[in-house]
């Protein structure tokens, strides 16, 4: 949780497990904010990867045409 | 007509018969199978016929050979002046001239044979020393960065050679090293060139290159000599001699043997379209790849992010919400159910304790005594005279003073 510059498969790997926690129930709803905040958190990381990676490709694609 | 040996010195017979008399001699020896070398070839344009001296090998006699112009152009190896042949020829006798010669109707080499017997012994002996063994072929590199050409000046070879490895690769560099390509200085001259490429550093790959020819002209390319200093060089060689069916032993010992000198161009160079396909193909094959894998994980991202935990987080208030209400609910309704068995409780206790009070006791009549300080009396002792006492009747108090004590049980 420290690393807030962690790698696609790190912050998708935290994010299937904080979904799988927080759909599995009996955390307390302090614990369960704080969860989903952290999965909103990671979800953004991923999708700013992906964007990143399909922009670059676009990029290249264009370089070239 | 009178017959020649009517003839004489008053009626000699004229040149013509004479002339047609040897002829039809000459010509009833028929075909005969001569051996011999040529002296002299005259094949001059025009002329259908070729004039040619074949001598013999021993001795000093010469004798006239012709042949169809057609036959001479048809032989491969053409022949040449000093080679050794077989004729299968007519003895004939041209009147006009009254000259002697021998019509070849075949010619073949001799010595070719002989000469293809002693290539094969030396490659006999070179490949027991192991110079054509297969693990000594050296692979060609990719793209070199120069390459060594030794063929003959202004040679159909060196411009093959030039002209493909160019198309196939433009920015390919030529170190060119000319040499005779046949003769006798050939072999000579090939290995210095071949030397001197070799000690070039820049050159990364040599070529032999030379068109087709006879096994008399290509017999450099199998001169022990050169084919030991092929051996020896350090650099890739490439041996492009002649066309396909040729095959000096220079083809042996160098690391890759062409075909032919265009053949040797493909060797030496890649073909750059090709190769600017090969590199485009996998760009876009990475490219796609690349695409799927993004494309393949913004699913999986979208699927987490679809869930319900994540898509609507009040879904964790809403169960939280559920349960606070329930429980909200329980414990009005067990504080509800408490404080009517409360109620109920104290009723009873109202109950008992009202039968338990005094009052209907006071009642029935009776009464209590408490002195003035509260204590109720229950014993005449505990009084004395002009005592002040007050008496607890059913609906209040009688204040009074003591007049007299009587000590017993006032009913016995």
């Amino acid at each position: 949780m420290s690393d807030e510059n962690p790698s696609y498969e790190v912050a998708r790997e935290e994010l299937i497990e904080v979904v799988r926690t927080l759909e599995a129930g009996g955390t307390t709803l302090e614990e369960s904010l704080a969860l989903w905040e952290r999965g909103e958190k990671l979800a953004k990381i991923c999708q700013t990867w992906l964007d990143g990676a399909r922009e670059r490709l676009d990029a290249a694609v264009a370089e070239e045409d | 007509m009178p017959t020649l040996r009517d003839a004489t010195q008053e009626a000699p017979a004229p040149v013509r018969a004479v002339a047609n008399a040897v002829s039809q001699w000459i010509e009833q020896l028929g075909g005969v199978w001569v051996e011999g070398q040529l002296a002299q070839i005259s094949r001059r344009p025009g002329i259908n016929t070729v004039f040619m001296t074949l001598r013999d090998t021993v001795a000093d006699i010469s004798v006239p050979l012709t042949c169809q112009r057609t036959l001479f152009d048809s032989l491969n190896p053409p022949l040449v002046e000093g080679a050794s042949v077989v004729v299968h020829a007519r003895p004939s006798f041209y009147a006009n001239r009254g000259t002697f010669s021998l019509y070849a109707r075949q010619i073949s080499m001799v010595g070719l044979g002989e000469l293809l017997a002693r290539i094969e012994r030396r490659r006999q002996l070179l490949a027991a020393e192991g110079l054509f063994a297969p693990e000594l072929k050296r692979d060609l590199p990719f793209l070199p960065g120069r390459v060594g050409l030794i063929t003959a000046p202004n040679s159909a070879a060196e411009r093959d050679v030039l002209e493909n490895a160019r198309r196939r690769w433009p920015g390919v560099e030529f170190e060119v090293a000319y040499a005779a390509m046949q003769g006798t200085r050939s072999a000579a001259e090939v290995m210095e060139a071949l030397d001197r490429l070799d000690r070039n550093p820049a050159v990364d790959v040599i070529v032999i290159a030379r068109g087709g020819g006879s096994v008399e002209d290509l017999l450099p390319f199998s001169d022990e000599a050169m084919i030991r200093a092929v051996h020896k060089v350090t650099t890739p060689v490439v041996s492009a001699i002649g066309h396909e069916p040729d095959s000096p032993l220079l083809d042996l010992v160098a690391d890759i043997r062409a075909s032919t000198p265009t053949d040797a161009a493909k060797l030496i160079v890649p073909d750059m379209a090709e190769e600017v396909r090969g590199v485009l193909w996998a760009r876009d094959r990475v490219r796609q790849v690349v695409g799927q894998m993004v494309a393949r994980e913004q699913t999986r991202l979208d699927d987490l992010r679809a869930r319900p935990v994540m898509r609507d987080p009040r879904t964790i208030l809403d169960v939280r919400s559920d349960e606070v209400t329930e429980l909200r609910e329980r414990a009005r309704r067990h504080l509800s159910h408490r404080l009517d068995r409360a109620a109920d409780d104290i009723g009873h206790q109202r109950a008992r304790a009202q039968s338990l009070s005094p009052l209907a006791t006071l009642q029935r009549g009776y009464a209590v005594v408490q002195d003035d300080s509260g204590q109720v009396v229950t014993t005449v002792g505990s009084i004395t005279a002009k005592q002040k006492l007050s008496i607890r009747v059913v609906d209040g108090r009688i204040n009074t003073t003591v007049s007299n004590i009587e000590e017993g049980d006032p009913d016995e």
